[in-house]
């Protein structure tokens, strides 16, 4: 129990935080970390080149005032907390940073990354592809990819002196599949009627899993996997309605706690850095070519981001495979204003839903709930008209 | 050839190229739909080439979403109409008019469908409507991808895939493709283009001789409308000509004194009738031009083979086609061209409306204000929207302008 405690403990500290104790063991043994933006750039690269990938997040920035001039009140929030850190020097200790050809806002971080004043002035931008294609001709996306892929790393080896081998993208493939594994037997404890570890701990684990080098973080959801299966005193909780929650990364606990306060138990999830990267399939760990495997992870196999042309019908698969595995009784639907993509595959999704007589509720917000009171009412008013009744 | 006939001209001219838009494929789309002739439906940016070529009727859904919601007084209503749809409240007012045309069946049934991953996310959005939409269910589609980068690979990468649209659209709309006919409608379309270039070399005279939106008008009937056809080609040749004998007689804007030259950097706003002349007539300042009208280094068609062609149809698109080469590409290259503008039409100032769906814009705004700030010139973020007026008030707009031209010291 108290190995346990301690092991979530730690994890949830970790991602709770910009810099961790890992990171800073890290980095006193001479470690570099490279930062990235989204889940589109393999991490698999960086670990091959020996650094440890971070994912940029805006946890605990209460303010844009920084980021202000560069975006505008009409970019997402989520982008101008990140930046706003990033102007605040809480990113100084990349070594490194890597940009997507992603959204609109997310792309011209790479832009602004340039011309602000910030310690880290290596910075990468990978285009990935923007379409899963049309049968036939998904050959011609996946080898574009990897031609983008191996810029990405000709950059790594040629800015830090290193060496990309095919054995080393190998063995970095194996340990984050091994990672995917280890998420999805993380899911599955949120299938069970009562489940041992809740929601927020869930996304606070898969966040630590993106701060902390890869082979500790393993170990660390080995031991906190067995622990927490064993554990009978966890809390049991009455709650009303089982919840698949969709959209972009949630970051923030407190968003998780609207929905535990009202009754409504978050069992699964579609979310950038979420369920959709560790339920589906893995890279091959024996191609013979390691950086094919990993573009076409990336471009077929991973239902996506609503950024990618055709990608809503792999959504909607994945959402219904979920809902049956994780029994849910309603869909949530949270993005960001202002954010395109994903508020435009809200519209799509709900005409689905609506279709098919599954509840659905939207909650558009900001990065940082401050809107909470109203938030909280509509949650509590979507879970009384679906949940079932604890009396 | 004297100034009134010139006027004469120009009205003339207008005629015409509504007659060209009616008689083009979009114009002519309902008389398809009666015949049952086959049409694709397509993202814009696509060329128009290939349609022209295999004698395709088309159209692009983004500009059915302003000529049919908006240019016929029922943006508005498309726009909230797309609201109830439940979709990205901050959604381009255009996308959410072309989306509500679509859900509302108000767009042709097509026999294909042409995607190219393209300029923003409320295209995507479009896009990704379409291929869902239920009762378009069983048309056949093909999607393609563009990529972000702008190198020789890319370049092929993207031709590559567009070379498979050919057996596509055979397939789907029993229409054959023949070569030769394409390179004819290439070499044409050559023509229009570098007419375009030099339409733009003319309007950066001082005074300047014809309002901006011509710029748009000249884009609208080489791409739109008659893309290689030799009565394009003669259209545009004629409002070169008659523009030409105006910076000859150093002609301005009829009726307006010239004072402050300025460009308006993003697509012409749909209430710009309420907004340009009052500027003209208030401050006698003449907005030279804007992103549609803008040319960049457009490179021509290589016909030597059909490899050729494509991979030079992919460089147009990439670094040519207006909103493509400004939004999907790096900010220094749309502050670079907002710069161009600027020191090539000599203009006093840069007003940037700062389009509410133009989310990559308003992440350049430091970017593009920086630019200019080394260069001297004023720059103004308005942060409108350029089809739905209510967003901002015209009048505001005016306002705000007028604030800055004299706070710039330009009155
Ligand atoms: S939340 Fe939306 S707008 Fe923001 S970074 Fe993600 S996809 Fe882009
Ligand atoms: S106007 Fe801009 S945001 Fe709207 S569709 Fe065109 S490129 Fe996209």
């Amino acid at each position: 129990m108290e190995n346990k405690t301690n092991t979530l403990e730690k994890l949830s500290k970790i991602a709770g935080e910009i810099m961790n104790p890992a990171l800073q063991d890290w980095q006193s043994r001479g470690g570099k970390i490279i930062g990235y933006f989204c889940p589109f750039i393999p991490e698999e690269i960086i670990i091959a080149g020996g650094f440890l990938p971070y994912k940029i997040r805006g946890i605990g920035s209460d303010d844009t005032s920084e980021a202000d001039e560069y975006f505008d009140t009409k970019n997402c929030s989520f982008v101008r907390h990140c930046f706003n850190h990033a102007l605040l020097g809480k990113f100084d200790f990349l070594s490194a940073m890597i940009v997507g050809t992603g959204c609109d806002h997310t792309r011209r971080i790479f832009d602004n990354w340039q011309i602000a004043p910030l310690k880290t002035k290596l910075v990468y931008l990978l285009d990935h592809p923007r379409t899963m294609g049309t049968e036939g001709m998904e050959d011609t996306i996946i080898n574009y990819y990897r031609a983008q892929l191996a810029k990405m790393k000709e950059y790594l080896e040629n800015n830090f002196g290193v060496e990309i081998t095919v054995p080393k993208l190998r063995s970095a493939i194996k340990l984050c599949n091994e990672t995917r594994l280890l998420q999805k037997k993380l899911y599955e404890l949120r299938k069970v009627e009562n489940p041992p570890i809740t929601a927020a701990e869930v996304a606070s684990v898969l966040m630590a899993g993106a701060s902390m080098p890869k082979e500790e973080y393993n170990e660390d959801l080995k031991m906190m996997l067995k622990q927490v299966q064993h554990d009978k005193d966890r809390v049991q909780r009455d709650y009303r309605a089982r919840l698949m929650i969709i959209g972009p990364a949630i970051e923030d606990p407190v968003f998780y706690s609207l929905f535990e306060e009202n009754g409504g138990e978050i069992v699964i999830d579609d979310t950038c850095f979420g369920a959709r990267y560790s339920m589906k399939s893995l890279i091959d760990e024996t191609a013979e070519d390691p950086l094919h495997a990993i573009a076409k992870y990336n471009v077929l196999d991973v239902p996506f981001c609503p950024k990618i042309n055709g990608s809503h019908k792999n959504r909607i698969e994945f959402i219904e495979e979920m809902i049956k595995e994780y029994n849910v009784d309603g869909i949530i639907g949270q993005g960001y204003v202002a954010c395109d993509p994903w508020g435009s595959s809200f519209g799509l999704l709900s005409a689905h839903l609506k279709n098919a007589g599954i509840p659905y509720l939207r909650l558009e917000r900001e990065y940082i709930s401050t809107e909470t009171g109203q938030l909280s009412t509509r949650i509590q008013a979507f879970i009384e008209t679906i949940g079932k009744s604890i009396w | 050839m004297n100034m009134e006939n010139n006027i004469d001209i120009l009205k003339q001219l207008k005629t015409e190229f509504n007659g060209l838009s009616a008689d083009s494929y979009q114009g002519k789309l309902q008389d398809y739909v009666k015949s049952g002739t086959p049409i694709v439906a397509c993202t814009d940016d696509f060329f128009p080439e290939l349609f022209e070529a295999m004698d395709l009727p088309f159209y692009f859904v983004v500009r059915q979403g302003l000529e049919s919601a908006f240019h016929a007084g029922r943006g508005a209503e498309a726009v909230d109409g797309y609201d109830e749809f439940n979709g990205a409240s901050t959604l381009c007012s255009l996308q959410k008019a072309s989306a509500y045309l679509l859900v509302k069946d108000l767009l042709p049934k097509p026999s294909a469908i042409v995607m190219t991953s393209t300029s923003c996310d409320a295209q995507t959005a479009v896009n990704e409507l379409m291929s869902n939409y239920k009762p378009w269910a069983d048309v056949p589609r093909i999607s393609v991808d563009a990529s972000f980068e702008k190198d020789e690979a890319s370049m092929e990468y993207l031709g590559k895939q567009w070379i498979q649209i050919i057996p596509f659209l055979e397939k789907a709309t029993g229409h054959k493709f023949d070569l030769a006919r394409f390179k004819e409608v290439c070499e044409e379309s050559n023509k229009q283009t570098q007419m375009l270039f030099d339409f733009q070399e003319l309007r950066m005279a001082v005074p300047s001789p014809i309002r901006a939106e011509w710029g748009f008008i000249a884009y609208m009937g080489c791409r739109w409308s008659a893309c290689g056809k030799p009565e394009g080609t003669a259209w545009m040749q004629r409002l070169y000509d008659a523009t030409a004998q105006r910076v000859k007689e150093k002609k301005g804007i009829d009726g307006v004194t010239e004072k402050i030259r300025y460009t308006w950097f993003d697509i012409l706003p749909c209430w710009s009738d309420k907004l340009f002349p009052r500027l003209e007539q208030e401050y006698g300042a003449v907005n030279l031009m804007d992103l549609y009208g803008y040319c960049a280094p457009w490179p021509s068609i290589d016909t030597s083979s059909l490899e050729s062609i494509f991979t030079s149809l992919a460089k147009r698109f990439l670094i040519g086609n207006p909103m493509t080469r400004q939004i999907f590409a790096l900010s220094s290259v749309y502050g670079g061209d907002a710069v161009n503008i600027a020191k090539n039409f000599k203009c006093d100032a840069v007003i940037m409306p700062g389009h509410v769906g133009h989310k990559d814009g308003a992440a350049s705004h430091k970017i593009v204000k920086d630019m200019f700030r080394e260069i001297g010139i004023p720059f103004f973020v308005v942060g409108c929207d350029v089809f739905d007026e209510r967003y901002m008030d015209p009048d505001i707009v005016f306002q705000k302008i007028s604030a800055f031209f004299e706070t710039s010291g330009l009155t």
